[in-house]
């Protein structure tokens, strides 16, 4: 058993995967400089699209961490390393928020909240109402608070099972520390989605409120997360660097079922809000819907509940899908696709009113930040192992069947 | 006055669980000396590991009438014993299917043609309005369908088993681990349980069962 776990200490040998990332990265870059001049106001919405995009794969690798010391798990150890990878590059998504507070201060050239247009709260008692929340200095203090957090508790993660790497099996001081820290960042974690959800989403139509929307930005994170990680182990196991005998059809059809069960998660808290809304009628409350049945919109709305639910839920259904690699990397990536759908459909409308539009002004910030993170991520699987080497529990979890 | 009750012997319903079998139940043993007939042999085992093994023993020789009996769900049992996938989750979606289609058609006929009120002025059939109780409905059928299905693959429903008359499972319910060879299988002969005695079984009982001969007890 050993002796496969030391093959899975393996490097990823990805020079020519970084070198197409740093391509694609380049030409994400210019087309993000042409879409600035040119119209910054599309530009920011679509940075805002991507921004929010990469936000949730590294914060769902976080959260798929931090979940996995709060219960204790044995299973998830095989392949929590990947998880950490994704959680690994919160420094870089931190970055990528700095041009969020661009917006923010500089909303005059931007126009991307309206509730920062003076001329837009002018004489709106609701805005006024809303002016001590949504406000450029507290977003922004919430911003970086928020961001700050998920830093350090990425870089606390991550460092401590790094860490166990050199040291070796046996020594679980590192585990300890994880496992006590847990449920505090869960606390914060729940909080700060929430409100990350309030402001650069919900925000977008200052009018519109939902309680729910903390739990919808949350079920969206968390399947985007779990995708990502579903998509970097097959890759990995397809590359041999994960071996096929230690993360085994038991593992994945655990993470196949975590992808299926928040599939339909996601799809109980959409309806959820959707239905509340369509039954009360209320004209502030349905204006946001009536949006997004608008034009080409409507298209849109429908497709979301088909990719981001039944496709995944019929796909995974039965117990062989879920062990299959070719099947979840499959709805990984439609999992992946309805993210940006759902990103796209909650915050495009806003924008184009009439119906959607894309072109390469949307693209260019999703090209930019996923070459640098697909570049920074195979940099992380050529200096560290694709597996958690050094964790206490790693026997066990090699051993776990179903 | 220190004599039982019950004499020793008379009464046997008391499960024994020192490994011995228990006598028969000998309620009025003039009424109980019906014939036995032999259904088959079990082997019974310490340790789980052992079982496992035996199982992949039995399962290569082509057996088919055989199972194996323990106190716990033992990984990786069901690839030992050559089982293929369970037909129950097939059932359940179609069950629950089922459900979905009778919860929207009992609210279409509820509320669109028996007893139609305006609500909202919103349609008579608003499907939106239906969801969560199709929802409910899809795993009610789904759930209980389940269960029930469940319980009548595993044969449940059977008075009794020689399984229980012989306290095989008394034992396994407690501590150890039984594989049953039933003599229905083809492969069925008095050699059976040499089959076990080399698995490795210290253990191996024949397994009786009363031949009804139309009396009532």
């Amino acid at each position: 058993m050993s002796g496969s776990i030391n093959t899975a200490s393996k490097r990823l040998d990805g020079a020519k995967l970084s070198t197409n990332a740093a391509i694609v990265a380049a030409i994400g870059l210019l087309l993000s400089a042409l879409g600035l001049t040119m119209d910054p106001q599309r530009f920011s919405y679509a940075w805002l699209w991507a921004y929010l995009f990469f936000w949730s794969a590294a914060l769902g690798g976080l959260f798929f961490v931090a979940l996995q010391h709060l219960t204790g798990s044995i299973w998830s150890v095989v392949i929590r390393r990947v998880a950490e990878s994704f959680a690994a590059q919160m420094w870089v998504v931190a970055l990528f928020a700095v041009p969020i507070l661009a917006f923010a201060w500089f909303g005059d050239s931007f126009h991307l909240f309206p509730w920062l247009d003076v001329h837009h709260v002018e004489g709106d008692e609701v805005l006024a109402g809303k002016q001590p929340y949504l406000n450029v200095v507290f977003l922004s203090l919430r911003i970086v608070v928020f961001m700050g957090v998920w830093v350090l508790a990425s870089h606390f993660f991550v460092t401590r099972s790094l860490a166990q790497d050199a040291k070796g099996a046996g020594r679980n001081e590192g585990t300890k520390k994880m496992r006590s820290w847990a449920p505090a960042f869960m606390l914060f974690f729940g909080l700060s989605v929430t409100f990350t959800g309030f402001d650069l989403m919900m925000s977008l139509d200052p009018h519109w409120f939902s309680t729910i929307f903390g739990v919808y930005t949350f079920a969206g994170v968390f399947v985007t997360g779990l995708a990502v990680i579903i998509l970097g182990v097959v890759f990995l196991r397809s590359r041999g660097v994960l071996d096929a005998d230690v993360v085994r059809p038991d593992h994945l059809h655990s993470l196949g079922g975590l992808l299926f069960a928040f599939s339909c998660f996601w799809a109980y808290i959409a309806f959820s809000q959707y239905m509340l809304i369509w039954y009360g009628h209320l004209p502030e409350e349905t204006s946001w819907y009536t949006d997004r049945f608008v034009g080409g919109w409507g298209t849109v709305s429908g497709a979301l509940a088909i990719v981001r639910w039944v496709i995944p839920f019929f796909l995974l259904l039965s117990r062989k899908a879920k062990t299959s690699p070719r099947r979840l990397a499959l709805v990984s990536v439609i999992a992946i696709f309805g993210q940006l759908l759902d990103l796209y459909w909650v915050i495009m409308p806003q924008l184009h009113t009439n119906g959607p539009v894309l072109s390469w002004p949307e693209l260019g910030p999703l090209l930019a930040m996923g070459g640098i993170l697909v570049w920074l991520l195979t940099r992380f699987f050529a200096r560290h192992p694709a597996m958690a080497v050094g964790d206490p529990l790693l026997t066990q979890s090699v051993e776990y069947r179903l | 006055m220190n004599k039982p009750i019950v004499e020793a012997g008379t009464v046997g319903l008391v499960d024994d669980l020192s490994g011995t079998i228990p006598s028969k139940p000998k309620l009025g043993d003039k009424l109980l000396e019906g014939k036995q007939e032999k259904v088959g042999v079990v082997g019974l085992f310490d340790d789980p590991h052992a079982l496992v093994k035996a199982a992949e023993k039995v399962r290569d020789a082509g057996w088919k009438q055989w199972d194996c009996h323990t106190p716990f769900p033992v990984h990786g049992l069901d690839a030992a014993m050559g089982l293929g996938w369970s037909k129950l989750p097939t059932i359940a979606l179609s069950l629950g299917f089922t459900g979905a289609a009778l919860a929207l058609l009992m609210q279409y006929w509820m509320s669109a043609v028996s007893y139609p009120v305006h609500i909202g002025g919103k349609p008579l059939f608003s499907w939106p309005a239906f969801v969560p109780i199709t929802f409910e409905m899809f795993v009610l059928f789904t759930a209980a369908g389940t269960v029930l299905t469940g319980l009548w693959m595993c044969k449940l429903g059977r008075w009794h088993s020689p399984l229980h008359d012989s306290g095989v499972m008394a034992e396994v319910s407690s501590s150890r681990f039984a594989l049953v060879l039933s003599a229905k299988d083809e492969l069925w002969s008095d050699g059976a349980r040499s089959l076990l005695d080399e698995a490795g079984c210290t253990d191996v009982r024949d397994l009786f069962e009363d031949v009804d001969d139309g009396r009532i007890l």
